[in-house]
């Protein structure tokens, strides 16, 4: 099982400057910087919260307070493929608990971690708005829709890194 | 893109674009957004290849569209200008549709859509189908029509028409105007008056002014929002536009999901064009309006929906909601006043100003005008979503438009509003769809999501999955939301894991009224609803996971081994059993299978099966084959056996005695014998079984396999004694004084009901009571039938007799039922059978008179019935309707109305308390009567019932009896039981390859033509292969602990 401990890693912070530069003096820009830094780095590196704070003339609190508040910002690197498994109302009476299980066993990881790997995360999502087609899971930006167990490992095979690693468990 | 610079100089754009169009070239609209999530993205590659390979690229526009509405049959595309609806289409298709549809102008009928009642008739366009024929499509109107990325589109439907009649000829309070008289209400859920939010900011001091459109629809079930953002991106972006001008605004904010990229994606294409055509920015149209638009995108906190949290989160701080006054509307974004109005509020906005607010109150109801966009999900055949008038009942909605609950099963609730909503019970189904009504019954219209809930559902933990997804989202800021939500969730937690105490019901009722009453915002006010409607609606199933541990939706894994073992009325250990049947070992089977019930055979045959509407393989595609399973490993060891089985040994010193060998007595002897008492079955007739052997045809039950399982019984150590009827010259008392210590009544019951109709008199040629009629065929007695039979009833007896008298020659064989298929207690098996073997239904339908002459029956008059609004028990009560009469010529009457127990065979003076209604009184856990050692159960005291329910009445029994012998004072509890693992496979892992795409083996059966004539059983039966094959689908639920 994959600790996010395992899977800290150097971050390059010099490229941080031109997002920084971007939302110099933009009135509200906090979020959609946050946004863009984690398109960059994958995640909000915890030395970043300083230097953004710097440059947008707040706390490192404020920073760090917004990062912790909403759900899609992380503060520990992140898998290449992202997985949503959709636990809204609507897939949860059609058995999201079933898919959610299969992933977990396939990947090895509970909701919120990284394969070691750093090729998938698992995260659980609040609704998807694709629930006319619960149970529903995304990767990526892609939406997966009545998904019975034989259409989740084909998902997930098709997303899976390389040859050499295929054989365990998949059938 | 060119700017445009003035009114007059849209319309001439407009004009450009609609004379372009070509109405005679062919158009595929293929929705690539809701249906992407099942493959439209393949179908679209593989038509635009097909349309290359043939050289039609000039000829056919494939164009990409918005939902349309009808996602349980994604991928869908309409065809222009043939008005084709095609839906579940496959990228192997894309062939067929451009040579055949595209090219000949022909329809592929596989491709259409089939109505999914018996008469399977095609729809070719939407509005034939009946999910389309009910609604009423404004909001919608472009969704699934234009393609959302293309605003030429947008304007040749008359796009930025009302934004121009706006900006040339209203001043803005003549706008508010409009859209006060129209009656529009906010949207998103607290249904405010949209004409008066606006003239608030409208009045309000400051510079500048704000207009925000909330896109941050988070709702779990709800998908509206996104299908209007995606579909019609425009839509939205006028109604801004026409807001801003209203109340003097200058920039707007879109704040969107982030968890919605197509929506994000297709707003920033619409604000890119919209601002290169000069519709926003400065100096829209030469009128001097000047308006810029933002999207924001929501970084995942279902509490930024709250429109105070909304602002904090576009100012780039925490979403955390803060007291309101002063509103949005006075002091919202940056402390100036900001409107914000929700996405599908703002997209009816141009429909008010073009076509007029009139004809926008022309729908709804008195207090709540116009359309709504309903997403419709969960356990209903059509999930997807519905624009209907306000004030369409919810029944409509899930019935007629939603195609009512997939699978057969029962519908159980409909949650409405998301956490902040409640769950509706199927004695609200008529209850119309608007803000006040639902706030009335404890649930909230919300932003419109629905979520189907059918009798696999557990209400109990439903409402805890809701407590866990607010507690989780809490902001944290009020102490009773952020306490409460907790302490609820760990509660509610407990009693899903079996923990429940008494006193949590309060508590939670409790809790919930303080969270709500306490909190400062909209969540924190209404998150306590899930919980306090359940409570209200569904006290009983609280009840259940409290006091009985268990879970009646088998839904809760702590509270039990599976689902299947969970749901059977005796427990058996279906899963053991199953996986015995995959393995080979059909004599394990059997033995599993007597654990609990000692009747493998006759259950294998007859038996409802209420575990395989539980199996969980069946949310998947088809439940396991289970009946079917039980019934083959029973087979095999009928035909197979060679000595006969040991006899118990006889451990105790006690005597019982068992009065009726039908199901329940046979039952309870079989288990005391097994505990080691003596036991005695007295049974009044020369054979055992009781309703088995007289009440169940034998092309359903063969007496042989009747004779078989008793005889297996004896054998083990049971008594039966035939011809000894227990009755006043040998009573109860008697047994007693014989040296019986206890006693068990199971007399079933015996005794037809009548219908109590003018005409019905006893003595009648040609009138028979379905259950002597049935005995008198069943024991080969000679029955002469008519040629035009009239059963009346809806039971089992009922459809039995019918097909009993098609079989003794009957020539026309019609059942009379006042209620409607719904309501029938027979399964669909049955009843399928009954119909293609030729026996007519009809339903809502109630005799009011047996003709006669001369004192044959010549005639029964009958008058139809409708089916009225639900009564307690949620099921629509029948009314007759006035001058509906009719009769028709029929020679024999079979009513089958019921049966009711015979206590005639108790002495007049017996002490044994009876109900009010002519039935023995008895205490529920452990069926004592009122005298000390006499015990009763099953159809005797319960009435006419399923097999398997009897046998449970039988097993209770026994485990009651053997308590009261040993001086046990303690309740009777029944629990599930884990076999040991079985020998050999059964891992989870080994058999997750297995359940690939193996359908459900089909039951062989004699043809319908084949059997209508003979009392030959009807069901084949297994091959030892089918029924190891049907084994291994089993998921083994049991296994995941």
């Amino acid at each position: 099982m994959a600790t996010n401990e395992a899977v800290q890693q150097e971050v390059d912070l010099d490229e941080l400057e031109p997002i920084l530069e971007a939302f110099k003096g933009e009135r509200w820009g906090l979020i959609p910087l946050l946004q863009r830094v984690q398109e960059k780095y994958g995640y909000i590196p915890p030395d970043a919260i300083e230097p953004i704070a710097r440059s947008l003339r707040l706390f490192p609190s404020e920073v760090q307070g917004v990062v912790t508040f909403y759900s899609q910002f992380y503060t520990t690197p992140r898998g290449k493929n992202i997985i949503r498994v959709c636990r809204g109302t609507a897939c949860h009476v059609r058995g999201s608990g079933s898919v959610l299980k299969i992933v977990k066993q396939n990947l090895g990881i509970e909701p919120g971690e990284t394969t070691p790997d750093l090729n998938f995360t698992l995260e659980t999502v609040a609704c998807l708005g694709a629930c006319f087609l619960a149970p529903t899971m995304m990767v990526n930006r892609e939406y997966y829709g009545k998904l019975a167990p034989p259409r989740v490992m084909s998902v997930l095979k098709q997303y899976a890194p390389s040859k050499k690693e295929e054989g365990n468990g998949e059938g | 893109m060119e700017r445009v610079e003035s009114i007059m100089a849209l319309e001439k754009v407009r004009n450009e674009i609609v004379q372009r169009i070509d109405h005679d070239k062919p158009v595929i609209r293929i929705c690539m957004t809701g249906c992407r999530a099942y493959g439209a993205a393949d179908v679209r590659s593989a038509l635009s290849e097909e349309v290359i390979r043939k050289g039609l690229v000039d000829d056919v526009e494939i164009r990409e569209t918005g939902c349309h509405g009808f996602c349980a049959r994604a991928p869908v595309m309409a065809i222009d200008p043939l008005g084709l609806f095609y839906q579940q289409v496959d990228p192997e298709d894309a062939r067929e549709i451009v040579s055949r549809t595209i090219l000949d102008g022909q329809i592929v009928e596989r491709l259409l859509y089939r109505e999914e009642d018996k008469r399977g008739r095609l729809c070719v366009h939407p509005g034939d189908i009946p999910f389309y024929r009910k609604q009423h499509r404004r909001v919608l109107a472009n969704c699934g029509r234009i393609d959302p990325t293309n605003i030429a589109h947008y304007i040749a439907n008359d796009g930025y028409k009302a934004l121009a009649r706006v900006l040339a000829a209203m001043d803005p309070e003549e706008v508010i105007d409009q859209m006060e008289r129209s009656g529009l209400r906010g949207r998103g859920g607290a249904g405010f008056p949209t004409g008066k939010k606006w003239r608030f900011a409208r009045s309000a001091a400051g510079h500048p002014k704000y207009v925000v459109c909330n896109a941050d629809e988070g709702d779990p079930g709800a998908f509206m929002d996104r299908a209007v953002l995606e579909g019609d991106p425009h839509r939205v972006l006028e109604g801004m536009l026409i807001a801003a001008y209203a109340i003097g605004a200058s920039k707007g904010y879109i704040y969107v999901r982030a968890e919605y990229p197509i929506a994000v994606e297709n707003l920033k294409i619409a604000v890119r064009d919209a601002s290169a055509m000069g519709l926003l920015g400065e100096n829209i149209l030469g009128t001097g309006l000047s308006f810029d638009v933002k999207i924001k995108e929501g970084a995942g906190a279902f509490v930024c929906g709250e429109e105070t949290a909304l602002i904090a989160s576009i100012e780039g701080r925490r979403g955390m909601p803060r007291p309101r006054p002063p509103f949005p509307a006075q002091a919202g974004l940056d402390g100036k006043p900001t409107n914000i109005n929700n996405v599908e509020t703002l997209a009816n906005v141009p429909g008010i100003l073009l076509e007029g607010p009139e004809k926008f109150a022309s729908v709804g109801t008195k207090e709540s005008k116009g359309t709504k966009v309903f997403s419709l999900a969960g356990k209903v055949r059509n999930t997807g979503l519905v624009e209907v008038p306000i004030g369409t009942s919810i029944r409509e909605m899930i019935f007629d438009i939603g195609g009512g609950i997939p699978k057969g099963r029962k519908f159980k609730a409909v949650q409405m509003g998301g956490p902040s909503g409640g769950c509706v019970s199927e004695r609200y189904l008529d209850l119309p769809i608007d803000y006040g009504s639902l706030q009335e019954i404890g649930a909230i219209m919300g932003s419109g999501g629905m979520v189907v809930m059918d009798e696999n559902t557990c209400m109990v933990e439903i409402a805890r999955y809701f407590l866990s997804f607010t507690q989780s989202e809490s902001c944290g800021k009020c102490t009773p939301c952020r306490l409460g939500t907790k302490q609820m969730l760990s509660i509610l937690t407990r009693i899903t894991r079996g923990q429940g105490r008494p006193g949590d019901v309060e508590a939670l009722r409790r809790i919930g009224n303080t969270v709500k009453d306490a909190s400062l915002c909209g969540l924190g006010q209404t998150c306590p609803k899930p919980v306090l409607s359940t409570l209200e609606h569904f006290a009983h199933e609280y009840e259940a996971h409290i006091r009985d541990k268990r879970c009646p939706a088998a839904v809760c894994d702590a509270l039990m081994i599976s689902p299947c073992q969970h749901t059977c009325p005796v427990g058996i250990n279906i899963p053991g059993y199953v996986a015995a049947v995959a393995d080979g070992d059909y004599n394990r089977a059997v033995e599993i299978i007597r654990e609990r019930n000692p009747f493998p055979a006759i259950c294998g045959r007859i038996c409802h099966h209420p575990c395989e509407v539980k199996c969980r393989r069946g949310e998947l595609d088809d439940p396991v084959a289970i009946r079917a399973l039980k019934r083959f490993a029973a087979d095999h060891y009928f035909n197979n056996r060679h000595e006969p089985p040991e006899p118990f040994a006889r451990t105790k010193s006690q005597k019982v005695a068992i009065v009726g060998a039908g199901p329940t007595g046979l039952t309870c002897a079989f288990y005391l014998a097994r505990m080691g008492y003596g036991t005695t079955v007295f049974e009044a007739l020369p054979v055992g079984g009781g309703m088995l052997s007289v009440g169940v045809p034998a092309f359903r039950l063969p007496l042989e396999v009747i004779e078989n399982e008793i005889e297996y019984i004896r054998q083990c150590g049971v008594e039966i004694r035939y011809n000894s009827p227990v009755n006043m010259n040998f009573t109860i008392e008697d047994l007693m004084e014989q040296g019986y210590e206890a006693v068990f009544i199971a007399a079933g019951t015996q005794k037809s009901q009548h219908i109590g109709i003018p005409g019905e008199v006893d003595g009648l040629t040609g009138l028979m009571y379905g259950l002597n009629f049935l005995r008198d065929v069943k024991q080969g007695r000679d029955v002469s039938i008519g040629a035009r039979v009239a059963v009346i009833g809806g039971g089992n007896t009922a459809v039995d007799s019918a097909r009993t008298a098609l079989r003794l020659g009957a020539e026309r064989v019609e059942v009379f039922y006042r209620r409607s298929r719904e309501e029938m207690p027979v399964t669909d098996i049955e009843f399928d059978e009954a119909v293609a073997e030729g026996v007519q239904f009809h339903f809502l339908t109630t005799p009011t008179r047996i003709l006669s002459e001369r004192w044959k029956v010549s005639g029964l008059q009958c008058i139809r019935m409708r089916l009225g609004e639900a009564d307690d028990s949620g099921r629509r009560r029948p009314i007759p309707i006035q001058g509906s009469e009719f009769s028709t010529e029929v020679d024999t009457v079979i009513p089958a109305v019921g049966q009711a127990p015979d206590l005639s065979f108790l002495p007049p003076d017996s002490k044994l308390e009876r109900t009010r209604w002519e039935m023995l009184s008895v205490d529920p856990d452990n069926l004592a009567t009122n005298l000390p050692g006499v015990f009763a159960g099953g159809d005797f005291v319960s009435g006419p019932g399923f097999v398997i329910l009897a046998i449970a009445a039988g097993r209770r029994g026994a485990v009651a009896i053997d308590k009261y012998l040993s001086g046990d004072a303690s309740r009777v509890e029944l629990y599930d039981m884990k076999a040991p693992a079985p020998s050999g496979g059964g891992k989870v892992a080994d058999l997750q390859e297995e359940f690939g795409e193996k359908p459900r083996v089909a039951m062989p059966v004699r043809p319908p033509a084949k059997r209508v004539r003979s009392f030959e059983e009807i069901e084949i039966g297994f091959s030892e292969q089918q029924a190891r094959e049907e084994a291994k689908r089993c998921l083994r639920c049991d296994l995941e602990k």
